[in-house]
């Protein structure tokens, strides 16, 4: 019974957990299904999030309910600036170059804000108290639930957005640009705001993970379990990362203990890893991705 | 007027394939060739261990990238990866017994067969779905190093390379070391100037361009990205082994890491995809910009009395760099060797503008 | 790669610049320390402690004429960076350096002994390292991480009232070789105590904890030891409370300090217990002479605020033993000052408290640690205050774990 009971918390945590990266991998198939770029930087803008926040509630020192809609707002625009000004030239360009050019955006990033904003662990309060929520002999922590929450509703937003019109513009231009532009539809503008819509989920992801472990310049080492995620859901497909967020969240928990006691330690950290090779290997699209036919 | 090309003519078909057929370009060669030999005389030893050294292995890994990633148009994110399967294979090999050269080999060898286990994964997929599974291939080659400690000298975690000993003779001089370093590059060098030339290149050319185009006149993609991956394995198992023999004496989990990945890659980019003089450009230019740069911020603060604390200082370096990459992508996507080529082209019909080619 | 050498440079431009007065005398200390990437936690604080000191000294005139030049330098904790680093202080003359980076110390350990150049790894580094015989320029100068086990298994076996047979000890750290390092001891302890040692280990970074911390709970442990560092510690913490664990039957490692208890939050961090190698906090004389002399005239190497931290007094407490220690090798062996006569400087301190910052040291060619000496501390909230005396444990085990390790290395190499 008490194995029933420590797999079910496992499972439950894991679950929480795995939902706390959904909002990285939204982020990553955002910008993938309307410019087909992933965006490796991520990571770096999730950790962006994070310091703007802690900005705004402790240099600014606006209350909590108007702190992080402005820092999500100014990561909506930060998110729309980088793609004028550093994705639009390379339009055209071979993926490999636009590839290294987040991961080059990620480094730039990763070295600038820990500059400005001081490279010591910041505190990022949201007003959660640390006593946990407790079912039987079940222990759920607060925290994960509020995250595993607000990622739910992230992923029904997006959902919901692709139904508006705006929404069906961002799929059109998704499916093809050229056509798009041929009926009228102004793509630089929808790619635009789809990165700056996954930049407010990198934000998002940034404001949960920095109130559990503090903000500093780890937070970008995110994009790994997000590129997981996204990967194994399929890099299209918004269904996808919920479901493959719960998949490796879960995988990540339960996994690495039964593992220990069979005598493999430390397994937690290439989870995610394999999982990125398995699916590549086996349904390189993913779960729900759509098949790319590549046009001779 | 500097390469003259008056007075250059064929005969033979051989001359015709020759590498450099301007005279100027060959006297270049051989003054830079001279210069690096001579370097242990001529450079003071703290320039020699810290600067030449890497600047010499580092090209060497450049250009093993770069036959990867320029001639075959694979994208490789684990190359440090690669690196430190072969460091480590050449370590373990020494401290076995076998004699070093033989070593290197081995480590080569090893680095050739797991990454191309990785590479015939990965292969199936093209573009984004290449370069994550490179990623994700890194990051579980650094997690058997860390967790498997026969590989990883226990829980110590740094394993000190023995002195080197070619054909027997100790090899514990830095100069001794720098030419190690300086023939290997040396041997790869010349073979990626000569592979455009063999069908070996030409097949890898066609295959980036347009891989199914290719099947249809007969050459076989997977194959050739295959046999390309292992030759660019191969040469990064060498190269990790070089470095951890020549330069660093010692080899722990934190000199091949996901960070050093992209730094090769930023410096085959950077240098100019498929040129062999950018990834010696890329690679002395992602070494040493931060150094410069550093030296100016810190000028800079010192001239106007700015408080600047080491920590903020010691982030420049990656703002710079991450900039670096940025920038070149953007403004000159064909890198330092296309740099490099506007001034030739310039200076081959020097004083005229222009001139048919 | 090389990204440390314009630092590297300008430092060694700016700080050794007493071209000019060639009648200055320097002594020069190379500071090589991780600012970037997983000593953030502490490297800032700390090398504040250790720059602020030397300033103090230097306003006093020196020692024997002789001024302190540090060069501070960033490597990343990356151990090439680290080579670079040492082969520059090296060739500025440096007489000793402190890499304070546990992969970094081991990478330049066997080029160290090669060149005769000393190496201060205060709290971190090869624990083996006290070992003078087989390490003659290599000074951990503190309690190593085996005796900072041993204290603590002391400190729990006191409160146990010395009978520690069936009760449970957990040990959660990082898996890493530096979460693994109590290991040897605890479980030398544990034979002979006779108390129950169960290790779970979170993989690194430490960001999430939580199956580690179930599995903790099931197991049902009378005391815990927590073994990170960084932010790994802050979510320990709080995984400790979610999972019901008293804080005060938990006890850290050195690195736990006042910006930790913050993140966690300062009230819910009441009662944490950590091990302490020099007293933290304003009140000892030596931080106060910083804050009259250094601080008041503006010249602190880093934001007022963070003077007495417990990191920037460790920084304080290893620049004091290096400044004893030099005015010994200046007093006995005369100037210049060289790496060997600093070496013997070092070996020659003797009960040496840094006027109450930290236990007595004493250094000697056969011991590198001094005595491994600490204590135990609790967070009431606001402050760290001393639980028990400085106090060392089981050093019978400690040596014997010493000895074994050195010679595993004087075989290897």
């Amino acid at each position: 019974m008490d194995t029933l009971y420590e797999l079910a918390e496992l499972t439950i945590n894991g679950t929480l957990v795995g939902l706390m990266y959904a909002p990285i991998a939204l982020g990553i198939v955002l910008v993938f299904k309307s410019s087909g770029v992933a965006n490796l930087a991520q990571g770096a803008m999730a950790m962006v999030g994070g310091y703007l926040t802690w900005a705004a509630l402790t240099l600014l020192g606006t209350p909590l309910w108007a702190g992080i809609p402005l820092a999500l707002l100014a990561m909506f625009f930060l998110g729309r600036g980088i793609e004028r000004l550093a994705l639009r030239p390379m339009v055209g360009q071979p993926v490999i170059m636009v590839i290294m050019l987040t991961l080059g955006l990620e480094i730039f990033l990763r070295g600038l804000t820990p500059a400005l904003f001081g490279p010591v662990k910041k505190r990022l309060d949201i007003g959660l108290e640390t006593a946990p929520i407790i079912i039987g002999p079940i222990l759920i922590d607060r925290a994960y639930l509020l995250s595993g929450v607000v990622a739910l509703l992230l992923i029904g937003l997006s959902a919901l957005f692709f139904r508006t019109r705006q929404g069906v513009l961002l799929r059109a231009v998704s499916d093809d640009q050229t056509a798009s532009w041929s009926v009228g539809i102004p793509v630089e503008r929808a790619i635009g705001i789809s990165w700056g819509l996954a930049s407010i989920a990198a934000g998002a992801a940034g404001i949960l993970w920095g109130s559990i472990q503090g903000v500093d310049w780890t937070l970008s080492l995110l994009l790994i379990k997000g590129l997981a995620v996204a990967i194994l859901g399929g890099l299209d497909s918004i269904l996808g990362v919920l479901v493959a967020a719960v998949i490796l969240g879960v995988l990540e928990n339960v996994a690495p203990v039964y593992l220990e006691r069979l005598g493999v330690a430390g397994t937690r950290d290439v989870i995610a890893s394999l999982v990125i090779l398995l699916t590549v290997i086996v349904k390189p699209y993913g779960l729900f991705g759509r098949e790319d036919i590549e046009r001779v | 007027m500097l390469y003259r090309l008056a007075g250059v003519r064929h005969t033979t078909y051989r001359s015709a394939r020759g590498l450099f057929p301007v005279p100027f370009d060959r006297l270049l060669l051989a003054l830079v060739l001279a210069a690096a030999v001579a370097a242990p005389f001529l450079a003071s030893p703290l320039q020699l261990n810290s600067y030449l050294i890497p600047w010499v292995v580092w090209s060497t890994a450049a250009l093993g990238l770069n036959l990867l990633m320029g001639w075959a148009g694979q994208v490789h994110l684990g190359y440090a990866a690669v690196m430190a399967i072969g460091a480590y294979t050449a370590i373990h090999s020494v401290r076995a017994g076998i004699p070093f050269e033989a070593a290197l080999i081995v480590g080569g060898l090893a680095s050739a067969g797991i990454g191309l286990l990785f590479g015939a994964a990965a292969l199936r997929v093209k573009g984004l779905y290449l370069a994550v599974t490179t990623l994700a291939m890194q990051s579980i080659v650094d997690w058997t190093i860390v967790h498997v400690p026969a590989i990883s000298g226990g829980s110590q975690a740094t394993l000190q390379a023995p002195v080197i000993r070619l054909g027997g003779w100790p090899t514990e001089t830095d100069a001794g070391r720098y030419w190690l370093a300086l023939a290997v590059c040396a041997v790869v060098t010349s073979f990626l100037l000569n592979v455009q030339r063999t069908s070996f290149g030409r097949a890898l050319v066609a295959v980036r361009e347009k891989d199914f185009a290719a099947a249809i006149i007969g050459v076989n993609p997977f194959k050739f990205k295959l046999l390309a991956f292992w030759c660019s394995s191969f040469i990064g198992g060498v190269t990790g082994a070089v470095l951890a023999f020549c330069y660093y004496r010692a080899v722990t989990p934190e000199q091949f890491h996901l960070e050093v990945s992209i730094q090769a890659v930023a410096m085959v980019i950077v240098g100019g995809l498929g040129s062999v003089l950018g990834s010696f450009l890329g690679a002395g230019l992602v070494l040493l910009a931060p150094i410069f740069l550093n030296i100016l911020v810190g000028s800079l603060a010192a001239a106007l009395s700015l408080p600047l604390y080491a920590e903020i200082l010691s982030h420049i370096p990656l703002v710079l760099y991450g900039a670096l990459i940025v920038g070149f992508l953007i403004l000159e996507p064909l890198g330092l060797a296309k740099i490099y080529d506007n001034v030739r082209n310039y200076f081959l019909v020097w004083p005229f503008r222009h001139a048919r080619h | 790669m090389k990204r440390s050498f314009a630092l590297l440079a300008l430092s060694t431009q700016l700080a050794f610049a007493g071209g000019v007065a060639a009648q200055e005398k320097m002594i020069k200390l190379g500071l090589a320390l991780d600012f970037t990437k997983v000593y953030t936690f502490v490297s800032s604080e700390y090398n504040q402690g250790q720059r602020d000191y030397l300033s103090l000294i230097n306003a006093r005139g020196g020692i024997k004429g002789h001024r302190f030049e540090a060069a501070v330098v960033d490597h990343g904790n990356e151990p090439q960076r680290g080579i670079e680093a040492y082969e520059r202080f090296k060739a500025e003359g440096a007489v000793l350096m402190d890499f304070f980076s546990t992969p970094v110390s081991r990478a330049i350990v066997p080029r160290a002994l090669k060149d005769g150049q000393n190496v201060l790894t205060l709290f971190h580094g090869r624990s083996d390292a006290a070992d003078g015989k087989t390490f003659p320029t290599v000074f951990p100068a503190g309690a190593l991480y085996w005796s900072q086990a041993a204290v603590v298994l002391k400190y729990i076996s006191d409160q146990e009232k010395g009978d520690l047979k069936g009760k449970k000890v957990a040990l959660v750290g990082i898996d890493s070789p530096f979460g693994k390092e109590p290991l040897p001891v605890m479980q030398a302890v544990s034979a002979k105590e006779g108390f129950d040692l169960q290790t779970f280990f979170y993989p690194s970074p430490g960001n999430e904890q939580s199956s580690s911390w179930t599995a903790v709970r099931r197991f049902n442990p009378d005391w815990v030891v927590i073994w990170g560092a960084g932010g790994g510690q802050t979510v320990s913490l709080r995984d400790a409370v979610r999972n019901g664990i008293k804080l005060d039957r938990l006890l850290s490692v050195i690195w736990l300090s006042e910006t930790d208890t913050e993140i966690v939050g300062k009230d819910a961090a009441k009662g944490v217990l950590r091990f302490e190698g020099a007293a933290s906090g304003r009140d000892n004389p030596v931080v106060k002479a910083i804050l009259d002399e250094v601080v008041a005239k503006g010249k602190s190497a880093g934001a007022a605020e963070k003077v007495g931290s417990s990191y920037y007094n460790i920084g304080v407490a290893g620049m004091s033993i290096v400044v004893e220690a030099s005015r010994i090798a200046l007093e006995k062996y005369g100037e210049p000052l060289n790496p060997d006569k600093l070496r013997k400087g070092l070996e020659e301190v003797k009960d040496f408290n840094a006027q109450g910052l930290i236990p007595p040291v004493t250094l000697t060619a056969e011991d590198h640690q001094g005595g491994g000496r600490g204590r135990i501390s609790q967070w009431d909230g606001a402050k760290w205050v001393p639980k028990t005396d400085w106090y060392a444990a089981y050093q019978d085990v400690v040596w014997d774990l010493i000895r074994k390790n050195a010679e595993d290395f004087k075989k290897q190499n």
